[in-house]
């Protein structure tokens, strides 16, 4: 009998089969040891059958379990009692008999011991297959989140790409650069063949005019343990010369150790080359809203004339009429005094008409600062007055006197007001009613001032009131068609809108807006 | 209806403050009495259209134009002597004016000698 056999023994214990099997195989066993100790006897070597009955019942034990392995033993009994030595005496049988209960009794210790320890041999290999279980499913999960990593960190990659933001950790001198990420090489135009560049290489690449004052503003960051930022430009290996802004972050330790700088080195060529255009759209848009002004004081000369001749004319009275006072045979001083100071007020008021002209006329940066809108509306209405009262047109403001100030360029809203008013004064040069011009200010939502000019002139055909905006589009014989769009362009610049509507029952209206400061505190 | 030309009052009508304020107290200093209104509109509406002796008058006022007033008063067979004052006269307006009976035109400033002379006469006819 083989492991084989026995193995199915234990499967299937139960069945009528292996009943057959176990039991056949204690009486085979001993039947074996039986004829192997007869055999033997036969050549004249005597008493073995002892020893083979003890191998047939360990045998049977072993293979075929207990039960099997008692019967094996009383057979063995039987067998050597009454069929292999049936002369022996009672003493020697008994003797026998005894040594096969004890190998049976010790059999059956050692079977139990053997389960036992295959039980526990069956626990242990089940605790390692979970042990290996586990394990690969542990390396599963390492190879997922590495494979995540690896995805985060190409996407990490292409991001630094896209924004041309390289990453970088440097610890500070003599330290070495710990990281220096894929776009830092590009950017900074190393080869990353070449491996992790040290900060002398670093140095190396930037324009030697520059070299001294970044190594200053890093070597004074370092000894405060504080942020620093450089503007510098990079000397490629091609000789081109790109523009780039570091900035870097001090990492310190528990006890104000510096242990490290985190930082960037973006790229910010293409953004200052983009700068320079957008400075000088600027200023063709500062010298085009000039030139446009600059037309629309031409037309208002006249006017302007007027309003500046007014004060001057009245500061004459007042002269004339304190000369007259001081020649009279009694001179009379208190009267010639009064008529002086309305000289002076009179005088200062059309220096002030003139500063008016003089500050819209004048050509500068775009100032943006705290503006009241309502008192841009007083001035320009102040100097557009006598254009108005030249074509009997009246100015009426509806003004609200809550609205905050705005940030803005006085000058270039009031541009837009000039326009827009007069605008309106020129489409109602020719209407034979009632003219008018309402200039609106007030709260267009939570955040927005909108500023409406109406007028109830002949108003804007439909299929024109988009084109009002074009550059070049023109009703009026003078003028260069620039305005609106220019007012458009200002009002955008600031924030806000610039549309026309429709007036009911006549005349046009044009709506802007600005937008409130933010609230600061409460 | 006609005027009364038994009267020394002189009428200013402009549309600016200063002016005809400074234009009051200038005549006052020369020893006339004057009465100031904003527009054409408030001269002929104030009744003292019966009691003035001579007018001065802007002409570019919202409203009714100084020339205007003038033709006005000339329809209502009102002739009372006009000095005409004015920051943009022109030729073609001086002439249009001074044919209407205007005794005098003058642009603004004007020298107060003149205006004082042409309210004297105006007053003395």
């Amino acid at each position: 009998m083989n492991m084989d056999d026995s193995e199915k023994v234990k499967r299937a214990p139960g069945s009528a089969r292996s009943i057959v099997r176990v039991y056949g195989l204690a009486v085979a066993s001993v039947a074996v040891a039986f004829g192997l100790a007869s055999a033997l006897a036969y050549f004249h070597i005597p008493q073995t059958f002892g020893a083979f009955a003890l191998s047939a019942i360990a045998v049977t034990f072993w293979y075929a379990g207990t039960k099997p392995g008692i019967l094996a033993a009383l057979l063995s009994s039987v067998v050597r009692d009454f069929l292999f030595d049936p002369r022996t005496s009672a003493e020697s049988r008994l003797l026998f008999d005894l040594v096969f209960l004890v190998f049976a009794l010790l059999m059956t210790q050692v079977l139990r011991d053997r389960n036992q320890l295959q039980l526990r041999v069956a626990e242990r290999t089940a605790q390692l297959t979970e042990l290996n279980e586990n394990l690969k499913r542990e390396i599963t999960k390492h190879n997922q989140v590495e494979a995540e990593l690896r995805l985060s960190e190409a996407y990490l990659a292409e991001a630094q790409r896209l924004s041309q933001t390289g990453s970088w950790a440097w610890s500070p001198p003599p330290g070495d650069i710990r990281y220096w990420s894929e776009e830092c090489f590009r950017v900074q135009g190393f080869d990353p063949k070449g491996g992790q560049p040290s900060f002398e290489d670093f140095l190396q690449s930037v324009h030697p005019d520059d070299q001294a004052r970044i190594l200053g503003v890093i070597e004074n960051a370092v000894r405060e343990r504080e942020e620093f930022e450089f503007d510098y430009r990079i000397i490629h290996p091609s000789g081109e010369i790109r523009d780039a802004r570091s900035i870097g972050h001090p990492i310190v330790d528990a006890t104000g150790g510096l242990v490290e700088y985190v930082g960037t080195i973006i790229d910010v060529t293409d953004r200052k080359h983009a700068e320079k255009e957008r400075e000088r759209l600027r200023e063709a848009q500062a010298d085009l809203a000039h030139v446009s002004r600059m037309t629309a004081m031409g037309e208002l000369t006249a006017s302007l004339a007027h309003e500046v001749n007014q004060p001057i004319t009245a500061a004459v009275n007042g002269a004339s009429t304190c000369v007259r006072w001081l020649t009279r045979e009694v001179p009379d001083l208190g009267e010639a005094r009064e008529a002086a100071l309305g000289v002076i007020r009179n005088a200062k008021r059309a220096a002030d008409i003139i500063n008016r002209i003089r500050s819209i006329s004048k050509k500068g940066e775009s100032k943006r600062q705290l503006a009241d809108v309502n008192e841009l509306i007083r001035e320009m209405i102040a100097l557009l007055r006598s254009e108005a009262k030249r074509y009997s047109i009246s100015v009426r403001t509806e003004l609200d006197a809550g609205l905050p100030k705005v940030m803005a360029d006085s000058v270039q809203v009031q541009q837009v007001l000039m326009n827009l008013i007069m605008n309106g004064i020129d489409a109602m040069k020719d209407v034979d009613r009632d003219r008018e011009i309402t200039i609106h200010s007030q709260w267009a939502d939570s955040r927005m001032l909108m500023i409406s000019v109406s007028d109830t002139g002949m108003g804007i055909p439909p299929q024109q009131a988009e084109r009002i905006f074009d550059a070049f589009f023109t009703t009026k014989s003078h003028g260069i068609g620039m305005g609106l769009r220019i007012s458009r362009s200002i009002v955008e610049s600031h924030g806000g809108r610039l549309w026309a509507a429709g007036n009911s029952p006549r005349g046009a209206s044009f709506h802007f807006t600005l937008p409130a400061p933010v609230e600061v505190g409460a | 209806m006609s005027c009364n030309s038994e009267n020394r009052l002189v009428a200013i009508v402009d549309d600016d403050d200063s002016v005809r304020g400074t234009l009051k107290e200038l005549l006052r200093a020369a020893g006339f009495l004057s009465q100031t209104f904003e527009s054409a509109e408030d001269f002929l509406g104030s009744g003292h259209r019966q009691d003035t002796a001579c007018l001065i008058t802007d002409i570019r006022m919202p409203g009714m134009s100084g020339l205007e007033l003038q033709a006005r008063l000339n329809a209502e067979r009102c002739k009372i002597p006009t000095i005409f004052i004015t920051a943009h006269g022109d030729e073609e307006m001086r002439f249009q004016a001074l044919r209407a009976g205007a005794v005098e035109f003058l642009p603004k400033p004007f020298d107060d000698e003149v205006l004082i002379e042409s309210v004297r006469a105006a007053l003395e006819r």
